[in-house]
């Protein structure tokens, strides 16, 4: 049966797991996101060859399950003499996967500024680079912002893919109370009601920016 | 036309120019020069190919054959290199192209600063007189959304007269303003003219062309079909298809 009671007692270590899952969450992101950055530049102006690497790593990414890639950083790269501590192999796993999605929103983003725009920084007599510096990305700005939220409220969710290498996340801690109380109804709706406290302000966010773009 | 001789004192020659874009050949054969100071209005029914020759005369469109001279430089022999030529050359495009990330004073001062890196400071007070010879010093802080159409342009037109180019390319600078507005842009570019600003002008507008243009030049199909005053051209057009398009533009 639910019960509050169970929730409240256990609090403190839901709240740990949930700091565990917010901060490789945030870490993965600033990773991702920069990575992202680079990756979907080098896919839009990095020549034949960088654009087709990159391409391949964005639909292999993104045809992939994401658990692929965490249990393969973490159990599959010690074979090869790569040994991460949990956190950084999450994190890195987590990154490399968010990369993806991210360089495909920074694509999106770029494309959706007329070509007029960089052609007026051309004819001022800037190069690609400077063109991208200050005339594309700052007008992409506005346009990323929502969909990185999103990203980065999905982020929150797929942190959860760590308890499969036992890394004791929100979802991993609830799992320990089920154990410990032999009620594990009541913990993972706790760890529901955590979560969802961290994804709706960020949904939220990125709704009204999205109104305030259009 | 253009051999090494005939294109002293010239500053820009374009001969036999070509472009295609795939298999479509858009310009086919164009060749012409400018002296310094010299203003050309260039004409043509849509998709007569004005505004691919006037892009490739910048690099915006790379020509596919032919040779340009810029200056008394080969543009394609690497003596003038691409970015060097953009610097030296001005454009003013139909939809403006205003950066709207930036206020008015930033559009104009930003090429200095980032492609001759002149100091901010300095870049913003030139910004601010160029402005002012626009007739935009009081919207030197505004956005672009937050302007009309006339006004936006002439933010383009100083932030192009920044970089101080030799000549000034415009694509139908007032074909996307409102008809009341228009003047205000066509102003702008006959002062610039009377101060001895060399300049390509595509438009369709009679009077600006009467009262600045030294030559007319009338484009169909890719190919200059007649060249000469703006009298000549307009008052006795020696082509068909050059009567046929001023008697549709003076209807309309
Ligand atoms: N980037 C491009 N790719 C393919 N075709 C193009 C491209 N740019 C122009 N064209 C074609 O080249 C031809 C000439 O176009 P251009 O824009 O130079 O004409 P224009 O005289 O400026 O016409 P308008 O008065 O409508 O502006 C047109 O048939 C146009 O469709
Ligand atoms: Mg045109």
């Amino acid at each position: 049966m639910f019960k509050w009671s169970i929730i409240f007692e256990n609090l403190p270590f839901l709240l740990a797991g949930a700091w565990t899952t917010l901060s490789l969450t945030v870490v993965s992101m600033i990773f991702a996101t920069v990575a992202g950055l680079l990756v979907g530049l080098l896919n839009m102006f990095g020549g034949r060859v960088v654009g087709a690497v990159t391409r391949f790593y964005i639909e292999a990414v993104r045809g992939t399950p994401a658990l692929l890639l965490v249990l393969l950083v973490y159990y599959a790269l010690p074979i090869i003499g790569v040994n991460l501590p949990q956190f950084p192999a999450a994190a890195v796993s987590l990154a490399v996967c968010y990369a993806a999605y991210i360089a495909e929103v920074f694509r999106a983003a770029v494309e959706s500024i007329p070509k007029g725009q960089s052609e007026a920084a051309f004819s001022l007599g800037m190069n690609r680079a400077q063109a991208l510096r200050h005339v594309i990305l700052p007008q992409t700005f506005r346009r990323v912002l929502p969909p990185l939220a999103n990203e980065f409220a999905a982020l929150i969710k797929d942190t959860s893919l760590v308890a499969f290498i036992s890394m004791e996340d929100l979802l991993f801690k609830a799992k320990i109370i089920g154990a410990r109380t032999y009620n594990i109804m009541s913990p993972l709706i706790g760890a529901a009601l955590i979560y969802l406290i961290m994804t709706t302000p960020v949904m939220q966010w990125s709704r009204s920016l999205e109104k305030k773009v259009e | 036309m253009a051999d090494g001789m005939t294109a002293q004192g010239k500053l820009l020659v374009v001969d036999d120019l070509h472009k295609s874009f795939g298999s479509l050949e858009v310009i086919k054969g164009v060749s012409f020069d400018m002296d310094f100071k010299e203003r050309l209005v260039l004409m043509g029914p849509s998709g007569s190919g004005k505004s691919t020759l006037v892009r490739c005369i910048n690099w915006i469109e790379p020509p596919s054959a032919g040779r340009v001279t810029f200056d008394g430089k080969l543009v394609e022999s690497g003596k003038y290199d691409i970015r060097r030529l953009r610097e030296d050359i001005g454009m003013v495009f139909q939809q403006f192209n205003v950066f709207p990330h930036l206020t008015a004073l930033q559009n104009v001062a930003l090429g200095p600063v980032v492609v001759k890196k002149t100091a901010r400071k300095e870049a913003e007070a030139e910004a601010m007189e160029l402005l002012a010879k626009v007739g935009l010093s009081h919207r030197a802080d505004h956005k672009p959304a937050q302007m009309s159409g006339g006004e936006q342009q002439r933010v383009a037109i100083a932030r192009a007269l920044a970089m101080h180019p030799k000549l000034m390319l415009f694509d139908e600078p007032t074909s996307s303003i409102d008809v009341e507005l228009i003047h205000e842009v066509l102003d702008v570019m006959v002062r610039l003219a009377d101060e001895g600003m060399t300049m390509i002008v595509v438009t369709h507008e009679m009077g600006f062309a009467k009262e600045v243009a030294d030559r007319v030049i009338f484009m169909d199909q890719g190919l200059i079909i007649e060249s000469g005053s703006p009298c000549e051209v307009f008052e006795h057009p020696q082509q068909e298809r050059t009567l046929s398009f001023l008697s549709k533009v003076l209807l309309a």
